[in-house]
C-alpha cells in the first residue's frame, strides 16, 4: 500500500503529450472499427460495384403487402415479383389484345356465356406437378369466389357474380360457364390477379400463403430466398419452355438471377443507381427523375388500360349538383401547366375519361378544354357572383369552396392538387388540399358521401367495367341513383351486349355523355408505375396493367470489365 | 419482496402499453384490411368486403376485439398481421437479429466513445482542448440521428464506396449504421460519466494518487473509473430506450429490416396485432434491462448492500 515517494512529479507538458497519444490511439481504434468492416466487405465484394451481366437488381420502396395472391397480386409493388414467378392463361398487352399463353386457344359460345380453353401440353409447376385442366379449375374457382371462410378474397375484377362453374373435360380442356354474357372473362385472365398457382398452394391457409416459399408457380423464375422488408431473390427455371409467344423468346429466361431489393428511401435509390449498384429503380417521385436521367438511366412510364387520372363527381353534393359548376371546374384546370410543372415530358394529357390505349376509347378532349373565360361565365350564370372578404365567389352568403384529398395511390398527386387549387383560385373558387395516407383514404374520400370530388386511379382490362361503376347497384360513382335515364340505358346496353364491336359504339356514346355532363373531370393519362432502367437493359415487355416481364430481358456489356473500380 | 414488487410493476407497464396501443389505433379510422379491399384497383363488391372483414373480426365492437386479442395473447397466440397475413410471431422473430446486432454494436461503440471522452476530459483538465472535449456530448446529443446517418451514407457509401447501400446487413453497412446510433447514445453516457469522474477526481484519495506521481492512465483506471461506474451503469439502462427508439430511425435510413422497420410499417398501415407485439417486446426489454441493472448495482457498490430495516 505505502510506496516510497517517487521522483519529482512529471511536468504537465509530458503528461499532456502522453495523454494526447492515448487519446489519439483511442480515436484511431474507434475509427478503425467501421473501416475494418469495410475492408472485410471489400474483400468479399471485389469487383462488385456493378451487377453481373446475367443478373438483374431491382430496387423497390417496399414489398409490404405480403404474399397472399388475392391481397398483393394487384399491388403496384408485389405484382412485379408475381409476374416473374407465375404464368397466366392468356397474355393481355398494353392495347388490350389477347394472345395465347398457357391457354393455346379458346372457343366462345355465340352469347358469350360459355368458354372452352385448350391448354398447352407439358406445362408443369416448379414442384413438378402438372399444370392441367384440374389445376386450372382450382384456380378459376378461387379467382371467381375466393374462400371467404378462410379470409381469402376473390380476384376483384373477375366476373365472379355471374360465374357458374368450370369443369375439366379432359387433361387439357376446361369448360367455363357464366349466367350472363361475359366479354370481360378472356381479357381478365391476363389481369394481374389471375396468377396460376399449384392446387396445393391455392388450398393453403391464409397464414401459410403469406410465405412466398409456399407459392408454387409455373413461371420462368423460381424463388431462391426472401426476407420480409428486405429482398426477394429469384433464379431462372432451366426447364421453362412455355413463355407467351408475344415475348419473343422460347426456352428458359436469358437472365440467371433477379434480385428485388427493398430500399424505402427515394434519394437512396437514386444514389444506389448512380453508384451502379442496381439496374432498375421502381416508382420514384417525378421530381427526382432528373437525377436519374443525369445518371444515364432510361425512364419507362408504361400506361395501363383503365380510367385516366381524374375526379369523379358526386352530383348529390353541393355545389357539384349544378352542371355549370362542374363544367367550370373542368374548364378552369390548365392540364398543360400540370404536365409542365408536376410531371415530365413522359406524361400526356387525358383525351377522355378512358386511357387513350383502351381499344374503345376515342379522343374527346374537345369536351373539356382549358377555357378560364367561359368557366368564369358559367360560374356567373350559376349565380356565384358575390365576393367574400378573401376575394372568393359567393352565392347567398355561401363561399364557393371545397377540399381536395390527393390520392395516396399516385406519385405526384400532392403537388398536382396544390396546383389545381391555385388554378381554381384564379377563378374565385377556394380549394383546400389535405394529404391523407392509404389507411385513412377510403373512409375520408372513397366512402364519404359528403366528399364531392374523389380522385380515380383505376385500371381494368375490359372496358365493360364502365357499366359497373356508374349504376346504382354497382359503385354509383356519380351518386346519381339511376336518375340519369340515358346513362342507365347505355350502361345496361354495355352490360348486356355479347358483341364486342357493337359494344364499343355504346361505350363511346356513354363516354361522351359522362364528359358532357362533367360527371368525370379528366386530368392526365394515368401513369402509376415509373421504371428507371439502365440503358443496357432490353427485351422487357409490359402487359395490360403496366407490369414488366423479365423472361426475355437481356443486359448488354457496359464496356466495363467488371473489375471493382477504386473509389 | 422488493423484486416481486418490481416484477409486478413491470408486468403492469407492459399490459398498459398493450391496451393503450390497441385503443389508440382503434380510435383512428382505417385498417390495412379495409385499405386493401378499398384499393381502387381491386373492384370488390360491398358483400365481398363484408365477408373478408368479418373473417378478421373487424366487424365486432372494439372492446370485444380487445378482449379477444388479450385472451389469444395470454394463450401465446399473437395472431396474424393484418397487412401481410404472416403470423405476428414470425414477423417479430425474423426482425430481432438485425436489431439486436445493430443495438449491441452501437452500445459497444457508445461505451468506447464515452470512455475515450471521459479519459480525455480528465487528462486534459481545464485546458481549451479539455473544454472542447467536455462540450462534445452536448454537440452529439443535439445533432439529429438521421442527419448523421445521411452524412455517413453520402460520404462513405456514395462518394467513397466504402459500404454497400443496397445490402444493409453487411459488416461495413452495419458498422456505419451502429455508429449513427451510437453517437447520440454515447453522449448521454459520457455526460453522466464525465460528471461522475469530476466528482471522484476532486476527492482526497485521487488527489493523493496524482500527487504521488502515478501515471495518468493508472490513476484513471484505479482511482477514477470504478467509483464513476455506478451512475454510468444506471444511465446505460436508461439509454436502452434511446437505442430502441433510435434504431427505428437508423433502420429506416439504412434500409435495415429490423424491429424499427416493422414498427414503422405497422404504424403507417395501422397493423394492430404487429404493433402490439412490438410495443410489448420493447417495453419488456426496457423494463427487463433496468431490472437487471438494479440487481447488479449492489455488486458494484457495497454501500447499496446495506441491510434494510423491515418497516
Amino acid at each position: 500500500m505505502t510506496r516510497p515517494v517517487g521522483p519529482a512529479p512529471v511536468g504537465p507538458d509530458v503528461t499532456r503529450r502522453r495523454l494526447l497519444r492515448g487519446i489519439g490511439a483511442g480515436a484511431l481504434g474507434l475509427a478503425a472499427l467501421p473501416l475494418a468492416g469495410c475492408a472485410l466487405e471489400a474483400a468479399h465484394a471485389a469487383g462488385d460495384s456493378e451487377t453481373p451481366e446475367d443478373e438483374l437488381t431491382f430496387l423497390i420502396s417496399n414489398l409490404d403487402g405480403g404474399w397472399v395472391p388475392s391481397k398483393s397480386a394487384i399491388s403496384s409493388y408485389e405484382a412485379n415479383v408475381w409476374q416473374q414467378l407465375t404464368d397466366k392463361l392468356v397474355h393481355t398487352d398494353e392495347k388490350g389484345t389477347i394472345t395465347p399463353w398457357i391457354a393455346e386457344s379458346w372457343d366462345v359460345a355465340s352469347d358469350s356465356t360459355e368458354f372452352t380453353l385448350h391448354l398447352k401440353d407439358g406445362v408443369t409447376f416448379s414442384d413438378g406437378t402438372a399444370l392441367d385442366a384440374d389445376a386450372v379449375v382450382a384456380n378459376l374457382d378461387v379467382w371467381a369466389k375466393g374462400r371467404p371462410d378462410a379470409g381469402i378474397a376473390k380476384v376483384g375484377l373477375f366476373p365472379g357474380s355471374t360465374y357458374d362453374g368450370a369443369e375439366a373435360l379432359d387433361e387439357r380442356t376446361v369448360h367455363v360457364r357464366f349466367t350472363a354474357p361475359s366479354l370481360s372473362f378472356l381479357p381478365t385472365l391476363g389481369y394481374h390477379g389471375c396468377l396460376l398457382l399449384s392446387p396445393e398452394s391455392v388450398a393453403r391457409s391464409l397464414g401459410e400463403q403469406s410465405d412466398l416459399a409456399h407459392q408454387i408457380g409455373s413461371g420462368p423464375f423460381v424463388l431462391d430466398s426472401w426476407a420480409a422488408s428486405d429482398h426477394v431473390t429469384l433464379v431462372r427455371r432451366e426447364d421453362y419452355d412455355w413463355a407467351p409467344p408475344v415475348l419473343g423468346r422460347g426456352g428458359a429466361a436469358a437472365l440467371r438471377k433477379l434480385t428485388f431489393k427493398v430500399l424505402p428511401d427515394d434519394t437512396l435509390r437514386a444514389s444506389a443507381a448512380r453508384a451502379h449498384q442496381s439496374d432498375v429503380s421502381y416508382n420514384v417521385n417525378p421530381q427526382v427523375l432528373d437525377s436519374f436521367t443525369e445518371a444515364g438511366f432510361t425512364i419507362e412510364v408504361p400506361r395501363y388500360l383503365g380510367f385516366t387520372h381524374g375526379f369523379r363527381v358526386r352530383t348529390n353534393v353541393a355545389p357539384f349538383d349544378d352542371v355549370r359548376v362542374r363544367r367550370a371546374i373542368s374548364r378552369g384546370i390548365d392540364r398543360d401547366e400540370i404536365l409542365r410543372t408536376v410531371f415530365t415530358k413522359d406524361w400526356e394529357s387525358a383525351t377522355s375519361w378512358l386511357q387513350s390505349s383502351v381499344p374503345e376509347a376515342e379522343d374527346h378532349s374537345d369536351l373539356f378544354p382549358f377555357d378560364p373565360d367561359s368557366a368564369a361565365q358559367l360560374l356567373d350564370d350559376a349565380g356565384w357572383t358575390g365576393r367574400s372578404d378573401d376575394g372568393y365567389r359567393t352565392k347567398d352568403g355561401t363561399e364557393l369552396a371545397f377540399t381536395l384529398y390527393p390520392t395516396p395511390y399516385l406519385t405526384g398527386s400532392v403537388p398536382e392538387a396544390e396546383l389545381i387549387s391555385q388554378q381554381l383560385g384564379r377563378l374565385g373558387i377556394r380549394v383546400a388540399t389535405q394529404k391523407i395516407d392509404v389507411a385513412g383514404y377510403s373512409g375520408k374520400v372513397e366512402d364519404n358521401p359528403d366528399q364531392g370530388l374523389a380522385e380515380v386511379t383505376r385500371s381494368f382490362v375490359d372496358a365493360g367495367t364502365v357499366a359497373g361503376v356508374i349504376t346504382a347497384d354497382g359503385e354509383d360513382w356519380f351518386a346519381l341513383e339511376d336518375s340519369d335515364e340515358r346513362l342507365v340505358d347505355l350502361a345496361g346496353q354495355v352490360a348486356g351486349t355479347a358483341d364486342r364491336t357493337e359494344r364499343a359504339g355504346v361505350i363511346d356514346e356513354l363516354s361522351q355523355h359522362v364528359l358532357e355532363q362533367a360527371y368525370f373531370i379528366p386530368l392526365e393519362q394515368n401513369v402509376q408505375r415509373i421504371y428507371v432502367q439502365t440503358p443496357e437493359l432490353s427485351g422487357i415487355t409490359f402487359n395490360a396493367v403496366a407490369i414488366p416481364s423479365y423472361h426475355a430481358a437481356t443486359k448488354t456489356g457496359s464496356g466495363s470489365d467488371g473489375e471493382g473500380a477504386d473509389a | 419482496m422488493i423484486a416481486l414488487k418490481r416484477i409486478a410493476q413491470a408486468v403492469l407497464v407492459i399490459a398498459l402499453a398493450y391496451v393503450l396501443v390497441f385503443l389508440v389505433l382503434a380510435a383512428i379510422p382505417g385498417d390495412p384490411v379495409s385499405a386493401q379491399l378499398e384499393n381502387p384497383q381491386a373492384g370488390y363488391s360491398e358483400a365481398e368486403k363484408a365477408q373478408i372483414r368479418s373473417f378478421y373480426g373487424l366487424d365486432k365492437p372494439v372492446l370485444v376485439q380487445l378482449l379477444l386479442s388479450i385472451g389469444n395473447a395470454l394463450r401465446g397466440d399473437l395472431g396474424i398481421s393484418l397487412a401481410t397475413s404472416a403470423p405476428v410471431s414470425t414477423t417479430i422473430a425474423e426482425a430481432i437479429p438485425s436489431t439486436l446486432t445493430l443495438a449491441a454494436t452501437a452500445m459497444v461503440f457508445a461505451l468506447l466513445i464515452a470512455l475515450v471522452l471521459g479519459f480525455a476530459s480528465q487528462s486534459l483538465g481545464e485546458s481549451r482542448l479539455g473544454g472542447l472535449v467536455r462540450s462534445l456530448p452536448t454537440v452529439f446529443l443535439s445533432t439529429p440521428n438521421f442527419l448523421i446517418g445521411l452524412v455517413l451514407i453520402q460520404v462513405f457509401a456514395v462518394q467513397l464506396g466504402a459500404f454497400s447501400i443496397i445490402d444493409p446487413e453487411t459488416a461495413g453497412s452495419t458498422a456505419f449504421a451502429a455508429l449513427t446510433l451510437a453517437i447520440p447514445v454515447s453522449a448521454q453516457i459520457a455526460q453522466v460519466f464525465i460528471t461522475a469522474l469530476d466528482t471522484t477526481s476532486a476527492l482526497d484519495h485521487t488527489e493523493v494518487a496524482i500527487s504521488r506521481g502515478l501515471a495518468p492512465v493508472r490513476v484513471f483506471a484505479r482511482h477514477l473509473l470504478r467509483p464513476s461506474l455506478l451512475p454510468t451503469v444506471t444511465v446505460c439502462g436508461l439509454v436502452v430506450g434511446e437505442l430502441l427508439g433510435g434504431s427505428l430511425i437508423t433502420e429506416t435510413i439504412f434500409g435495415r429490416a429490423g424491429i424499427g422497420t416493422v414498427v414503422q410499417k405497422a404504424v403507417t398501415s395501422q397493423d394492430v396485432p404487429v404493433l402490439q407485439a412490438a410495443v410489448v417486446l420493447s417495453a419488456a426489454v426496457f423494463v427487463g434491462v433496468n431490472l437487471v441493472i438494479d440487481l447488479v448495482l449492489p455488486l458494484l457498490d457495497p454501500r447499496l448492500r446495506a441491510p434494510r430495516e423491515a418497516s
